[in-house]
């Protein structure tokens, strides 16, 4: 994947976001505890969908400050629907996840529902859940 | 609330989390109500345990072995001082369940402490994390490769079940158990408590790139220390290590092949090569289970990938006949640049189903003509490409050589002998390459013998002793065992018991105390 297609990625949800503001009136809290230390950044991303989820499409994004033990993220505005969450602990501050040489990762990294992978990657239905009440809480523990 | 920012790296990590840590084992699928359970495995195996008193070998140990001193019969040798080690798997039952497969078991060290003329035991389960929880929960909470434990935990990474179950490797002043999915164990040498997992590429320039790479269970220590060693990795890439004697990482390579086996178990190293031999095994995805669905192929030629030392590329390769192989005694080459090595070599890889079936009670009758025994196969490779092999029928397994020659030319090879078509080894022996004889030790119909290694003492290049244990059936009790290594036949110089049985394990080594 080349960078421009990546910022693409990226951008056009957050421009739809942005238009449809006033139709989308439901807030996501999203927690995740087992946070290993203080360093670095928690980046999070939020999918609307299986497809926009095997695409890489992230209707929302965040990075927050990792603090150890539990933190919390918040999303407004997203529409009622079928959403997915997964984030990584970027301890190391490069802005990427690290892995092993093997593609393994090898910083902190979850899924909503506190889905984790087993002799295979996450499968979405493991991590997807619903958005209809106007708070929804969403729960997780990063797997180090 | 949160700002949304949108940061170009954040879907950096998209494909990494996506990835599948470990494609290779168990199905995650629910377990088919047709196919046996592991209830169904404890209770045959119980059930057939009176009537087969060789699978006590096979029999789950509950709890560590305390420190005891053993009965020596003969003399204990006053120069021989020092530690013999031992690893294998011994927790194959909790609760209701038992594993299904031989491998599978945690691994418990066994330590033999030699000295004034005494001999003491004491066996200690590696307290690696699985087995800690595992313990603390009083049951099996994760799958295996081969055994679906019924709402299991999700094992995210390879070491989440590494049990460290299969070897021993002195590193320095550490001791590492080592297992063939994950990461080396380490262990504190004086107590054998589980320390950690082992990150190699700690103080390189790899960081924690290699952080949980499969490192195999039978490292190759060169003539000048250094550490081989190898990792399957699922997709029949092969992470290649050359380690300092310290343990420190010198360098490393990622091969990629095409072989598709699901298990490698064992390779070689000359004074300028390393031999990777690839059996003809293939993993047939649909079957559950990671041994369960390795199928032999006649038609699948064995593959010798000849890797050179300095580059870590490949320099050439070799096809034998279809066959397969857990160890390689040696190998060496000689000026022209022919390449010897010999193995214990199966007819086909009916082992990994029949190591499945001693787990619930069956044990391979003793037949008059073996179908799946390994015999002794000396392999000679010329740089024209001519491939020879010479073929011994002597139904042996855990070849050894003496340290000094691995690599390079050896007189003589070590080896466990199953005499009688019996299922496990009731002798061991010495190939004479030179004379191409062998001489052998018959413990008895009614012994299972475990792989037996060469010792030598004061820098002697060729072993004077071989040592290794073995399981007396009718007492229930496991000996140790020391031989003259020059005349095996004549029995062991010194034997002593144990008041109890130990589970049949698989590798070992001697540390000669500091003199």
């Amino acid at each position: 994947m080349n960078k421009p297609n990546r910022l693409l990625h990226l951008v056009c949800p957050a421009l739809l976001l942005i238009c449809s503001h006033n139709l989308n009136a439901e807030q996501l809290i999203f927690t995740i505890d087992g946070v290993a230390s203080n360093q670095g950044k928690i980046y999070i991303q939020v999918f609307n969908g299986k497809d926009a989820y095997r695409s890489e499409n992230a209707i929302a994004a965040t990075i927050i400050p990792a603090i150890e033990g539990e933190v919390r993220a918040n999303f407004a505005d997203l529409k009622p629907g079928e959403y997915a969450v997964r984030y990584f602990h970027d301890e190391d501050g490069d802005g990427k996840l690290a892995t092993n040489l093997l593609g393994m990762p090898t910083e902190g990294y979850g899924f909503s529902n506190a889905a984790k992978p087993n002799f295979g990657p996450v499968k979405y239905e493991a991590m997807k859940f619903v958005i209809t009440e106007p708070i929804t809480s969403n729960h997780s523990t990063v797997i180090y | 609330m949160k700002r949304r920012i949108l940061i170009k790296n954040t879907l950096a990590g998209g494909a990494a989390l996506a990835m599948a840590p470990w494609p290779l084992a168990a199905s995650t699928a629910k377990t088919i109500l047709r196919e046996r359970s592991s209830h169904d495995f404890k209770h045959q195996f119980n059930a057939a345990l009176p009537k087969q008193p060789k699978l006590l070998g096979f029999k789950n140990i509950a709890h560590d072995f305390a420190r005891s001193e053993l009965t020596i019969e003969g003399q204990l040798p006053k120069t021989l001082e020092g530690v013999f080690l031992r690893n294998g798997p011994a927790k194959h039952e909790r609760g209701p369940c038992r594993l299904k497969h031989l491998f599978e078991g945690d691994g418990m060290v066994q330590r033999f402490t030699l000295r004034g003329g005494r001999i003491f035991h004491e066996g200690r389960f590696i307290n690696t994390p699985k087995f800690a929880a595992e313990e603390r929960a009083e049951q099996f909470l994760y799958s295996g490769p081969d055994t679906q434990i019924p709402n299991s935990l999700d094992v995210y990474n390879r070491d989440v079940i590494n049990t460290a179950n299969t070897s021993i490797l002195p590193v320095g002043k550490e001791l590492w158990a080592l297992w063939e999915g994950g990461s080396p164990a380490r262990l504190n040498p004086e107590s054998l408590d589980f320390e950690q997992f082992i990150d190699l590429g700690e103080g390189s320039k790899h960081g924690k790139r290699l952080q949980g790479l499969p490192f195999s269970a039978h490292p190759k220590v060169d003539t000048n220390g250094d550490i081989w060693n190898f990792g399957l990795v699922d997709d029949g890439r092969l992470v290649i290590y050359q380690l300092a004697k310290s343990g420190k990482l010198k360098n490393l390579k990622l091969l990629h092949t095409e072989y598709q086996g699901g298990i490698l178990h064992d390779f070689l190293i000359t004074e300028r090569h390393l031999l990777f031999i690839l059996p003809s095994i293939k993993r047939r995805p649909s079957i559950k289970g990671l041994f369960a669905s390795i199928q032999y192929d006649d038609a699948l030629p064995m593959q010798v990938l000849v890797i050179d030392k300095h580059s870590l590329s490949l320099k050439r390769t070799f096809e034998l006949a279809a066959g397969f192989a857990f160890h390689f005694g040696n190998a060496w080459e000689e000026r022209d640049g022919t390449i010897r090595f010999d193995a214990s070599l199966y007819p086909n890889a009916n082992i990994l189903g029949e190591l499945s079936d001693v787990m619930r009670g069956h044990i391979k009758p003793q037949l008059s003509q073996s179908q799946s025994q390994s015999q002794t196969a000396l392999f000679t490779l010329k740089p024209s490409g001519s491939i020879e092999r010479v073929l011994f029928h002597n139904n042996s397994e855990f070849p050894r050589v003496s340290a000094a020659f691995t690599g390079r030319k050896n007189r003589y090879l070590y080896f466990t002998q199953a005499l009688h078509n019996s299922f496990w080894g009731t002798s061991v022996a010495r190939m004479d390459w030179q004379t191409q004889t062998q001489s052998h030790y018959f413990y008895g119909d009614d012994f299972m013998v475990e792989e037996h290694i060469p010792v030598s003492l004061n820098n002697e290049k060729e072993a004077q002793f071989v040592m290794g244990t073995a399981l007396h059936i009718p007492s229930k009790r496991t000996c140790l065992n020391l031989f003259n290594a020059n005349r095996l036949s004549d029995g062991p110089i010194m034997r002593a018991w144990l008041p109890y049985h130990l589970p049949l394990g698989f590798h070992g080594a001697f540390i000669a105390s500091a003199t």
